[in-house]
């Protein structure tokens, strides 16, 4: 399919203006801070060398040694090479580089995305094309009453309800990522860490016990997630159903004597996917929104962490910077994997003819 | 006029004014309803004399002077949920209205001009639509709150405090504005089409007038549908903020994180401190789905498509 390579290029292309947006954007909310604030953003990594250094000293050295009383595009452009180059800066809450403490924590995070989202889509789809089907039937009836009230349960009640009864009355699926020892097992050097994703590097390395504890421990969390936006996918896949059915081409596809069946699930849906599947592309930030707040609430330990942490001890600018534009570099996949699906559905995208 | 008596023909949207309205007649009774000890000093928590400070720790079941009991820090659950809707209230409706105005204003804007200037907001709108709010949300706390207590606030500081804005509003504000243009902007591209639209501009009507007093009235629907569900939304994305620690501090979501330890009582029961967040659900809650039932009814009465269809 070049065509749908083409599109993946041109989408990919599109990236670095995204990023050069976005980062401009969050470092100038950064200059709004003082100068003297922003010193911390450049602290050295292992605190100063001397120990006699007043911190008020320290900061003024930094401030001149770093130019932060120069114009933005200056400064700008300073931190981006930086940027590039892996240096995010060192977080005084985690006494670690910000980018090592974020890609540690990267394979939990990616882990969650992914079951939530393999999950999610295609439930939320085929959801709404029931619904949608059999407009005003039971299946439709119950669907838009479940969707109705997943849309408006805030997910973290929802993963108090959840952990009390599944891991505290019958401790089906506890919090966390891992059990203590099994975090042990996976720790020791015999256990060879090939994708970090616990369920596939414990199959890999024949401990099918580390994958399945893995997933149990995936269960809740990622059914949190998916719920919301499950519902939100599966209403749009219905309003988008309904509309098709009256279309002209199913009245064609009808007098052709093609059989309802056929005519729902191959025709109508395949349009009605298109518009669904876009909203919840454009929704993606959101998602992975989603994914911080059931990491804390569940305990996982993903990307969050560095924010939330960071709450606790003393202002950390440098993690919230490094977990912003991190985030971002998260949400960018994800995007991009919905819009190809899209793509994938639809020719006129593919060609390029219509934007996503 | 047939157009409204039609809207509350429906049970839905009755149900959906219903549950909004008993949320704004609370909010505005509150000092009634939980009088301020001090009205000069407001307070959002009533703490009940405890009797020592170790007990004190251990919520507190319903009694004469705290109605619903007292969440785990001593707070008077009733008294927090009262002035929380006063304040859930006003932190929807500002955050909401904003982002909506200023979605629909570059929006607008933006679709009647085109060209370069429109392409270039579509290309900032794709690249905000990348940012998840939460990520802005630690950052805009960091430059906004003043560091130390004799610490001499900055221009924005003073700006943002004059106002009553909480750097959460802002970087909600800040950050969830994108649907909205383009919503607003796709309408107004399909209706500077129009007839009516080239007659206008024929006539040589100012361009302003044209967007604002032809174009938008036609164009404004989904926004409206929208920013009813996101009154609730952004109540609820408080309270999320709230409880993994970085919200705005609204009584609901506050209450809530207190509750968390208390949710699994002794032996696995949940319900032993029922008090201490079912309350709370439930108002969070039924603010929501007010929100939203009030979206869905809209959506049904302004958008034609729609109309006559039966939906949830």
């Amino acid at each position: 399919m070049p065509s749908l390579l083409k599109f993946l290029v041109r989408r990919v292309l599109a990236i670095p203006v995204t990023l050069f947006i976005v980062t401009a954007v969050l470092y100038g909310i950064i200059m709004l801070a003082p100068a003297d604030a922003r010193a911390e953003m450049y602290m050295p990594r292992w605190g100063s060398n001397n120990p006699n250094l007043r911190p008020e000293v320290l900061r003024q050295q930094i401030i001149e040694q770093h130019g932060l009383n120069d114009p933005y595009p200056v400064q700008y452009l300073r931190w981006v090479s930086r940027l590039v180059q892996g240096d995010w800066g060192w977080s005084p809450g985690f006494r670690t580089d910000v980018l090592a403490a974020l890609l540690e924590r990267t394979p939990a995070t990616v882990e969650l995305t992914l079951y939530s989202v393999l999950l999610l889509v295609p439930l939320g789809i085929v959801g709404g094309a029931l619904a949608g089907a059999g407009e005003n039937h039971p299946v439709d009836y119950a669907f838009r009453l479940v969707a109705f009230v997943a849309t408006s349960l805030p997910p973290f009640i929802l993963a108090l309800v959840l952990l009390s009864f599944f891991y505290a009355s019958l401790n089906w699926f506890p919090p966390g990522r891992l059990s203590i020892a099994e975090e042990l097992v996976v720790a020791k050097g015999t256990f060879t860490t090939y994708t970090g994703l616990l369920t596939i590097d414990g199959l890999l390395n024949e401990r099918s016990d580390i994958s399945v504890s893995a997933l149990r421990h995936l269960v809740l969390p990622a059914f949190t997630l998916s719920l919301l936006h499950w519902a939100t996918l599966g209403r749009l896949t219905r309003a988008a159903m309904i509309e098709e059915q009256d279309k002209d081409y199913v009245i064609a596809a009808r007098g052709r004597g093609l059989r309802e069946r056929v005519i729902t699930w191959r025709h109508v849906l395949h349009n009605a996917m298109i518009p669904a599947l876009n909203s919840i592309a454009l929704s993606a930030a959101s998602l992975m929104m989603g994914v911080f707040v059931v990491e804390v609430v569940f305990d996982f330990p993903g990307v969050s962490e560095l924010i939330v942490a960071s709450m606790q001890g003393v202002p950390d600018m440098p993690a919230a910077m490094g977990f912003a534009i991190y985030s971002v570099l998260l949400v960018l996949p994800v995007m991009l994997a919905l819009d190809l699906l899209q793509a994938v559905f639809d020719p006129r995208i593919r060609e390029g003819i219509a934007e996503p | 006029m047939r157009k409204t008596r039609r809207f509350f023909t429906n049970w839905q949207n009755l149900l959906a004014v219903v549950i909004i309205s008993v949320y704004v007649a609370v909010a505005l009774a509150a000092p009634w309803l939980a009088p301020q000890a001090d009205p000069e000093n407001p307070v959002m928590f009533r703490l009940l004399p405890g009797p020592r400070a170790t007990s004190l720790r251990v919520p507190r079941p319903p009694q004469p002077d705290a109605r619903l009991g007292t969440a785990p820090g001593g707070a008077d659950v009733f008294y927090a949920l009262i002035w929380g809707t006063r304040l859930a209230l006003r932190f929807g409706l500002v955050t909401a209205l904003s982002t909506a105005f200023f979605g629909v204003l570059v929006g607008a804007i933006g679709g009647y001009v085109e060209g370069p200037l429109y392409r270039l907001i579509l290309r900032v709108t794709d690249a905000f639509l990348t940012v998840p709010a939460i990520a802005g949300i630690y950052l805009f706390g960091l430059v906004l709150i003043p560091r130390g207590p004799d610490a001499s606030p900055t221009l924005l500081q003073a700006i943002t405090q004059a106002l009553r804005l909480h750097p959460v509003m802002l970087a909600l504000i800040f950050f969830s504005w994108m649907p909205y243009v383009r919503l607003i902007s796709a309408n107004i591209v399909v209706l500077k089409q129009t007839e009516y639209a080239m007659a206008a501009k024929t006539l040589g009507v100012p361009p302003l007038h044209i967007i604002f007093r032809h174009l938008l009235p036609n164009a404004i629907a989904p926004a409206i549908v929208l920013v009813t569900r996101d009154i609730g939304g952004m109540v609820l994305l408080e309270a999320a903020f709230t409880f993994i620690g970085i919200g705005a501090g609204l009584p609901w979501g506050v209450l809530l994180v207190a509750a968390k330890d208390w949710v699994i009582g002794p032996g696995g029961n949940p319900w032993t401190y029922w008090w201490t967040f079912v309350p709370a659900t439930l108002v969070l809650v039924g603010f929501s789905i007010g929100w939203n039932l009030l979206g869905d009814g809209l959506n049904d009465a302004l958008n034609p498509r729609s109309r006559g269809r039966k939906r949830w």
